[in-house]
């Protein structure tokens, strides 16, 4: 009898289990499909990331768990981010982001890690030789923009993975290729944050030939939002150089210096820098140096001052008008500099 | 002989569900889970939580919103994440002691030998586990909350500080702040906080349903946390069943079977998890998803209490 009802029981169990989950099933698929649709619920988590994962992490994804494996994943990469285990770090990255694609922090930082920490690592590890290490850069580099676009697999629209690869791509300290940059960058020229919007232009300023097309861009800049945009140095003196292009049509909007700079002291403290950068990072130089040599005369700038007398390789700042200042009353008196440059902050 | 009016014997027969006597029996099983000192892994959890003020998880704190919104998001990540396994843990493990508890302690044939229906009984103790969930719960989303918005005042003074260091108008700054509250203590981390406790509650008839016909509390906690597991990994059969075949291979026809047996049997708990996590990640939760999420947890709840007394109403002790 005892048997009879185990069975009995166990067949109705089943039988009711079934019944109302074929009713059940699909309304649970269809709900669980509009939360992937919504990027509420993570894909299923790729092949190659099962294989990756460890007891512990799988046991997490399973228990639905993802989101906080993910959280103690990420914590103990950190950890082989001191120890330079560049390849082991990946590993945890692609966990972390299998575990929570949704995420833009983790593909953000993993991508940092592999195209800013582990390049830097590799250029300066000694015990390889040069062609190695800049090969081994080249890698880390590459991977670090494999990482950052698989990322715009799960979040098309994320404008921070654009820039982080176009920022990757154009840093000076790095290996520059501003092509890519700009390729990056130009997805985000229409950003809603200024900063991201600006990119573009400084980035194909950098690239010989494209010239007009940098103007143009800044001239959209300019007539789109240009009190976001005028704030930002370099984009002020961009415009001044860019259109002072003689391959420009004799029509083009070519903006003052006094529309664009505050002072004319601040002009030349800005195309001062801004011609550093083109020596350094490739800028276009148009008629820089004209322009800078009429506001030398202009302002008397004095020969401290002056690139072209005494060669200076750091960007000059409002302190550098006192130490020029302090230098002059030492040397010569007050008398041998112009008003202007007495004036504190 | 004794004659009983006809009257007088309707009047003393039980009714099949009497919201009374179900709600003395969830108080008894209050009680008796209050006895037992279950409230006490709440002091660990607070600590826990306290303690996640203290926890830099990020050693750059640099004034970028999103670092900002990864810290808050690894807070609540933790908090939901303890919440959810100590909810589930404690649904199965008190649903399992309560049956055989009650056997042990002679209070089943107490009860059963009054007027009281097999499905009262089950009912009521399966709201009281309910019920201390729901208050233990509660305990550990007002730490969370007070721990969070604690934390997220403490970010945005500086982030606020550092924004008008770098002269931005208010308008920009309240965007930012906008973005960072976002990710503070709002009506979307509710949902995740309220889809655990669905989910702790399903689980907990899991165990009830289990607990009618197991002869043994170890028995009921290993299968009904299996049947958890297996609930929270049903999408790969689903996968299978549901999606196109992984490199060109259909799979075969015992798959198929099994895959839909796995299917249909089990409730599908990722779903819970992934309210949750959205909530976490402050995606957009509309009151739908709850009410869908609520018919389903509703709906499994109702069929293992059906369930649960078709075993039980002609189980002998």
């Amino acid at each position: 009898m005892g048997a009879f009802k185990t069975v009995r029981n166990l067949t109705v169990i089943t039988g009711v289990l079934a019944g109302t989950g074929y009713l059940r099933m699909p309304a649970e698929q269809e709900f669980a499909e509009n939360l992937q649709e919504r990027k509420i619920m993570p894909p299923p988590i790729e092949t190659e990331a099962w294989s990756e994962m460890g007891q512990t992490s799988l046991a997490g994804a399973l228990g639905g768990l993802r989101s906080l494996m993910a959280t103690m994943i990420s914590l103990g990469a950190h950890s082989h981010f001191e120890e330079n285990e560049w390849y082991d770090l990946k590993r945890d990255y692609e966990v972390i982001t299998a575990l929570e694609p949704y995420n833009e922090f983790y593909w953000t930082h993993g991508g940092w890690h592999l195209g800013y920490n582990a390049a830097s690592w590799a250029r300066h590890y000694t015990e390889y030789s040069p062609a190695r290490r800049r090969l081994l850069e080249m890698e880390y580099l590459e991977m670090g923009d494999a990482f950052f676009k698989n990322g715009l697999k799960y979040l098309p629209d994320s404008e921070k993975l654009w820039f982080e690869i176009g920022a990757m791509w154009s840093h000076e300290l790095k290996r520059p290729d501003y092509e890519r940059a700009a390729e990056a960058f130009e997805k985000v020229r229409d950003s809603p944050n200024p900063i991201y919007r600006r990119r573009y232009l400084m980035t194909i300023a950098r690239l010989p030939g494209r010239e007009v097309e940098a103007y143009q861009e800044a001239v959209r800049l300019l007539r789109e939002d240009g009190r976001k945009h005028i704030i930002a140095p370099t984009f002020r003196c961009l415009l001044v150089v860019l259109a002072s292009n003689p391959d420009l049509p004799a029509d083009s909007l070519r903006p003052s210096l006094d529309d664009l700079f505050s002072s004319r002291e601040r002009a030349y403290q800005d195309l001062f820098n801004y011609r550093l950068r083109c020596q350094r990072e490739g800028f276009y130089r148009g008629k820089v140096d004209e322009i800078l040599k009429e506001l030398i005369e202009e302002l008397k700038v004095p020969d401290e001052l002056d690139p072209f007398v005494t060669p200076r390789k750091k960007p000059i700042y409002r302190s550098d008008w006192r130490e020029a200042l302090d230098e002059g009353k030492a040397r010569r008196g007050l008398e041998g500099l112009p008003d202007w440059m007495r004036k504190r902050n | 002989m004794i004659n009983i009016p006809k009257t007088m014997s309707k009047s003393t027969a039980p009714t099949f569900v009497s919201p009374r006597r179900i709600l003395i029996i969830a108080q008894s099983t209050v009680t008796q889970l209050v006895r037992m000192k279950v409230f006490y892994f709440l002091a660990p959890i607070a600590l826990l939580f306290v303690g996640l003020q203290f926890f830099d998880g990020l050693w750059y704190a640099l004034p970028d919103t999103l670092l900002v919104e990864q810290e808050l998001r690894m807070h609540k990540n933790i908090c939901l994440g303890t919440m959810m396994l100590f909810g589930c843990l404690f649904a199965v493990v008190s649903t399992a002691l309560l049956i055989p508890g009650d056997i042990e302690d002679r209070i089943l044939y107490t009860i059963l030998c009054k007027p009281v229906p097999r499905m009262d009984y089950l009912l009521g103790k399966l709201f009281g586990v309910i019920f201390v969930i729901l208050i233990a719960m509660g305990v550990m989303d007002f730490l969370m909350v007070a721990t969070l918005e604690y934390r997220m005042q403490g970010m945005m003074t500086d982030i606020t500080a550092t924004l008008r260091e770098r002269g931005l108008s208010d308008t920009e700054i309240g965007a930012v702040e906008a973005e960072v509250r976002a990710h503070g203590s709002t009506v979307n981390l509710q949902f995740g906080v309220l889809a655990h406790f669905l989910k702790a509650a399903v689980i907990a008839a899991v165990a009830l349903l289990v607990s009618t016909f197991s002869t043994s509390t170890l028995f009921t906690i290993a299968v009904s946390v299996m049947v958890w597991i297996i609930g929270e990994f049903q999408w790969i059969v689903r996968d299978g069943l549901f999606n196109d075949a992984e490199f060109g291979e259909l799979p075969s026809t015992v798959d198929q079977i099994v895959a839909t047996t796995i299917s249909v049997i089990f409730p599908d708990f990722r779903l819970y998890g992934a309210i949750a996590e959205g909530a976490a990640r402050a995606e957009t939760i509309v009151p739908n998803d709850v009410w869908q999420l609520g018919g389903l947890a509703g709906l499994s709840l109702g069929i293992y209490v059906v369930l649960s007394w078709f075993v039980f109403r002609d189980k002998e002790f």
